[in-house]
Protein backbone atom coordinates (compact mmCIF):
# COMPACT_ATOMS: atom_id res chain seq x y z
CA UNK A 1 0.00 0.00 0.00
CA UNK A 2 1.45 3.38 -0.97
CA UNK A 3 1.62 6.06 1.70
CA UNK A 4 0.88 9.57 0.47
CA UNK A 5 1.57 12.71 2.45
CA UNK A 6 -1.45 14.68 1.33
CA UNK A 7 -2.97 16.61 4.22
CA UNK A 8 -5.86 14.59 5.56
CA UNK A 9 -5.08 11.62 3.33
CA UNK A 10 -1.57 10.66 4.40
CA UNK A 11 -0.11 10.04 7.80
CA UNK A 12 2.39 12.27 9.53
CA UNK A 13 5.04 10.97 11.91
CA UNK A 14 2.88 11.90 14.91
CA UNK A 15 -0.10 9.82 13.82
CA UNK A 16 2.20 6.89 12.90
CA UNK A 17 3.62 7.02 16.43
CA UNK A 18 0.23 7.39 18.10
CA UNK A 19 -1.68 4.88 15.98
CA UNK A 20 0.92 2.08 16.09
CA UNK A 21 1.02 1.35 12.34
CA UNK A 22 -1.31 -1.15 10.70
CA UNK A 23 -3.50 -0.43 7.66
CA UNK A 24 -5.92 2.45 7.26
CA UNK A 25 -9.43 1.17 7.96
CA UNK A 26 -12.48 2.15 5.89
CA UNK A 27 -12.91 5.93 6.48
CA UNK A 28 -16.55 5.19 7.42
CA UNK A 29 -15.31 3.30 10.48
CA UNK A 30 -12.99 6.16 11.40
CA UNK A 31 -15.94 8.57 11.23
CA UNK A 32 -18.20 6.20 13.21
CA UNK A 33 -15.55 5.96 15.93
CA UNK A 34 -15.31 9.76 15.99
CA UNK A 35 -19.11 10.06 16.44
CA UNK A 36 -19.08 7.50 19.24
CA UNK A 37 -16.33 9.48 20.96
CA UNK A 38 -18.39 12.67 20.62
CA UNK A 39 -21.44 10.90 22.10
CA UNK A 40 -19.35 9.94 25.14
CA UNK A 41 -18.09 13.53 25.45
CA UNK A 42 -21.68 14.79 25.44
CA UNK A 43 -22.48 12.24 28.16
CA UNK A 44 -19.58 13.63 30.15
CA UNK A 45 -20.80 17.21 29.61
CA UNK A 46 -24.33 16.24 30.69
CA UNK A 47 -22.95 14.76 33.93
CA UNK A 48 -20.88 17.91 34.39
CA UNK A 49 -23.95 20.14 33.97
CA UNK A 50 -25.88 17.82 36.32
CA UNK A 51 -23.19 18.14 38.99
CA UNK A 52 -23.15 21.92 38.75
CA UNK A 53 -26.97 22.06 38.76
CA UNK A 54 -27.21 19.92 41.94
CA UNK A 55 -24.75 22.24 43.65
CA UNK A 56 -26.26 25.48 42.38
CA UNK A 57 -30.02 24.87 42.30
CA UNK A 58 -30.78 22.53 45.21
CA UNK A 59 -29.77 24.73 48.11
CA UNK A 60 -33.31 24.66 49.62
CA UNK A 61 -33.72 20.91 49.13
CA UNK A 62 -30.50 19.25 50.25
CA UNK A 63 -28.10 20.17 53.02
CA UNK A 64 -24.66 21.47 52.07
CA UNK A 65 -22.79 18.24 52.77
CA UNK A 66 -25.11 16.07 50.65
CA UNK A 67 -25.14 18.60 47.83
CA UNK A 68 -21.35 18.63 47.84
CA UNK A 69 -21.18 14.81 47.82
CA UNK A 70 -23.61 14.35 44.92
CA UNK A 71 -22.01 17.17 42.92
CA UNK A 72 -18.50 15.78 43.37
CA UNK A 73 -19.71 12.26 42.48
CA UNK A 74 -21.27 13.52 39.24
CA UNK A 75 -18.27 15.70 38.38
CA UNK A 76 -15.82 12.85 39.07
CA UNK A 77 -17.88 10.60 36.81
CA UNK A 78 -17.78 13.35 34.14
CA UNK A 79 -13.98 13.51 34.50
CA UNK A 80 -13.47 9.75 34.22
CA UNK A 81 -15.83 9.43 31.24
CA UNK A 82 -14.39 12.48 29.47
CA UNK A 83 -10.83 11.18 29.83
CA UNK A 84 -11.80 7.53 29.30
CA UNK A 85 -13.61 8.34 26.06
CA UNK A 86 -10.34 9.50 24.50
CA UNK A 87 -8.50 6.29 25.40
CA UNK A 88 -11.45 4.22 24.22
CA UNK A 89 -11.39 6.10 20.90
CA UNK A 90 -7.61 5.62 20.55
CA UNK A 91 -7.83 1.93 21.43
CA UNK A 92 -10.57 1.35 18.82
CA UNK A 93 -8.54 3.25 16.16
CA UNK A 94 -5.47 1.10 16.86
CA UNK A 95 -7.40 -2.18 16.85
CA UNK A 96 -9.26 -1.28 13.61
CA UNK A 97 -5.86 -0.80 11.94
CA UNK A 98 -4.90 -4.37 12.77
CA UNK A 99 -8.35 -5.78 12.03
CA UNK A 100 -8.53 -6.99 15.62
CA UNK A 101 -11.86 -7.54 17.39
CA UNK A 102 -13.07 -4.45 19.23
CA UNK A 103 -13.30 -4.52 23.02
CA UNK A 104 -16.47 -3.90 25.01
CA UNK A 105 -16.52 -0.35 26.38
CA UNK A 106 -15.26 -0.37 29.98
CA UNK A 107 -16.66 3.11 30.54
CA UNK A 108 -20.23 1.84 29.93
CA UNK A 109 -20.47 -0.24 33.16
CA UNK A 110 -18.65 2.62 34.90
CA UNK A 111 -21.34 5.06 33.80
CA UNK A 112 -24.10 2.64 34.81
CA UNK A 113 -22.55 2.03 38.25
CA UNK A 114 -21.87 5.72 38.86
CA UNK A 115 -25.36 6.74 37.72
CA UNK A 116 -26.96 4.06 39.91
CA UNK A 117 -24.86 5.19 42.89
CA UNK A 118 -25.97 8.81 42.54
CA UNK A 119 -29.60 7.73 42.09
CA UNK A 120 -29.37 5.48 45.18
CA UNK A 121 -27.97 8.31 47.31
CA UNK A 122 -30.86 10.55 46.23
CA UNK A 123 -33.54 7.85 46.79
CA UNK A 124 -32.23 7.14 50.30
CA UNK A 125 -32.18 10.85 51.04
CA UNK A 126 -35.75 11.39 49.79
CA UNK A 127 -37.00 8.40 51.84
CA UNK A 128 -35.19 9.56 54.99
CA UNK A 129 -36.52 13.07 54.50
CA UNK A 130 -40.09 11.93 53.94
CA UNK A 131 -40.07 9.88 57.16
CA UNK B 1 -22.31 26.24 7.68
CA UNK B 2 -21.90 23.77 4.86
CA UNK B 3 -24.89 23.78 2.54
CA UNK B 4 -25.74 20.94 0.14
CA UNK B 5 -25.14 23.09 -2.95
CA UNK B 6 -21.67 24.29 -1.88
CA UNK B 7 -20.40 20.96 -0.58
CA UNK B 8 -18.28 18.59 -2.62
CA UNK B 9 -19.88 15.29 -3.64
CA UNK B 10 -19.13 11.98 -2.00
CA UNK B 11 -20.39 8.47 -2.63
CA UNK B 12 -21.41 7.46 0.88
CA UNK B 13 -25.06 6.41 1.04
CA UNK B 14 -24.73 6.21 4.83
CA UNK B 15 -24.20 10.01 4.90
CA UNK B 16 -21.37 9.58 7.40
CA UNK B 17 -19.73 13.00 6.79
CA UNK B 18 -23.08 14.72 7.48
CA UNK B 19 -23.81 12.67 10.58
CA UNK B 20 -20.32 13.30 11.93
CA UNK B 21 -20.70 17.00 11.22
CA UNK B 22 -24.00 17.02 13.14
CA UNK B 23 -22.39 15.14 16.04
CA UNK B 24 -19.77 17.90 16.25
CA UNK B 25 -22.61 20.45 16.16
CA UNK B 26 -24.41 18.76 19.07
CA UNK B 27 -21.16 18.68 21.01
CA UNK B 28 -20.73 22.42 20.41
CA UNK B 29 -24.21 23.02 21.80
CA UNK B 30 -23.49 20.83 24.83
CA UNK B 31 -20.41 22.97 25.52
CA UNK B 32 -22.53 26.13 25.33
CA UNK B 33 -25.12 24.59 27.70
CA UNK B 34 -22.31 23.68 30.12
CA UNK B 35 -21.03 27.26 29.93
CA UNK B 36 -24.47 28.69 30.75
CA UNK B 37 -24.86 26.28 33.69
CA UNK B 38 -21.47 27.47 35.00
CA UNK B 39 -22.77 31.03 34.79
CA UNK B 40 -25.30 29.99 37.45
CA UNK B 41 -22.38 29.64 39.86
CA UNK B 42 -21.26 33.22 39.36
CA UNK B 43 -23.61 34.90 41.89
CA UNK B 44 -22.39 32.46 44.58
CA UNK B 45 -18.74 31.99 43.68
CA UNK B 46 -17.88 35.25 41.96
CA UNK B 47 -15.59 35.73 38.99
CA UNK B 48 -13.44 32.79 40.04
CA UNK B 49 -15.65 30.55 37.88
CA UNK B 50 -14.52 32.63 34.87
CA UNK B 51 -11.97 29.98 33.73
CA UNK B 52 -14.78 27.38 33.59
CA UNK B 53 -16.99 29.54 31.39
CA UNK B 54 -13.99 30.58 29.26
CA UNK B 55 -12.88 26.96 28.70
CA UNK B 56 -16.37 25.83 27.65
CA UNK B 57 -17.04 28.84 25.40
CA UNK B 58 -13.52 28.69 23.94
CA UNK B 59 -13.92 25.01 23.06
CA UNK B 60 -17.36 25.61 21.52
CA UNK B 61 -15.92 28.46 19.44
CA UNK B 62 -12.89 26.43 18.34
CA UNK B 63 -15.11 23.51 17.27
CA UNK B 64 -17.48 25.69 15.26
CA UNK B 65 -14.63 27.58 13.57
CA UNK B 66 -13.01 24.33 12.39
CA UNK B 67 -16.22 22.45 11.58
CA UNK B 68 -16.21 23.17 7.88
CA UNK B 69 -12.61 22.03 7.55
CA UNK B 70 -13.43 18.74 9.32
CA UNK B 71 -16.53 18.22 7.16
CA UNK B 72 -14.59 18.63 3.91
CA UNK B 73 -11.82 16.43 5.27
CA UNK B 74 -14.36 13.66 5.94
CA UNK B 75 -15.78 14.00 2.41
CA UNK B 76 -12.24 13.80 0.95
CA UNK B 77 -11.61 10.75 3.11
CA UNK B 78 -14.70 8.99 1.73
CA UNK B 79 -13.74 9.98 -1.86
CA UNK B 80 -10.18 8.69 -1.50
CA UNK B 81 -11.21 5.64 0.56
CA UNK B 82 -8.55 6.51 3.13
CA UNK B 83 -8.44 8.92 5.99
CA UNK B 84 -6.26 9.64 9.00
CA UNK B 85 -8.31 10.16 12.13
CA UNK B 86 -8.42 13.71 13.49
CA UNK B 87 -6.30 13.05 16.59
CA UNK B 88 -5.69 16.73 17.37
CA UNK B 89 -9.40 17.72 17.46
CA UNK B 90 -10.37 14.67 19.50
CA UNK B 91 -7.52 15.09 21.99
CA UNK B 92 -8.40 18.79 22.37
CA UNK B 93 -12.10 18.14 23.07
CA UNK B 94 -11.33 15.33 25.56
CA UNK B 95 -8.76 17.54 27.32
CA UNK B 96 -11.30 20.34 27.53
CA UNK B 97 -13.92 18.01 29.11
CA UNK B 98 -11.36 16.76 31.66
CA UNK B 99 -10.26 20.33 32.52
CA UNK B 100 -13.91 21.41 32.96
CA UNK B 101 -14.64 18.48 35.29
CA UNK B 102 -11.45 19.05 37.30
CA UNK B 103 -12.14 22.79 37.66
CA UNK B 104 -15.72 21.93 38.64
CA UNK B 105 -14.54 19.58 41.41
CA UNK B 106 -12.08 22.23 42.58
CA UNK B 107 -14.87 24.82 42.66
CA UNK B 108 -17.22 22.59 44.70
CA UNK B 109 -14.57 21.53 47.19
CA UNK B 110 -12.34 24.57 47.61
CA UNK B 111 -13.87 27.80 46.33
CA UNK B 112 -15.64 29.67 49.11
CA UNK B 113 -19.32 30.56 48.78
CA UNK B 114 -19.84 34.30 48.81
CA UNK B 115 -22.69 35.47 51.04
Amino acid sequence: MTQTNRPGGGRGSLSIRILHGGEEPDPRFTLANERTFLAWIRTSLALLAGGVAVEAFMADLFNAQLRKTIAVLLLALALVIGGGSFFRWLNVERLMRHRAPLPVPLIAPLLATGGALVAAVMVVFVLVRAA
Amino acid sequence: MPTPSSSPKHGDAGLQPERTNLAWGRTTMSMVVAATVFLRWMPHRGWLVGPLVATAVGTALAISLTRRRRFHRAIRGIQQERMTPDIASIAAVATSAVILAALGIYTVLFLPLSP
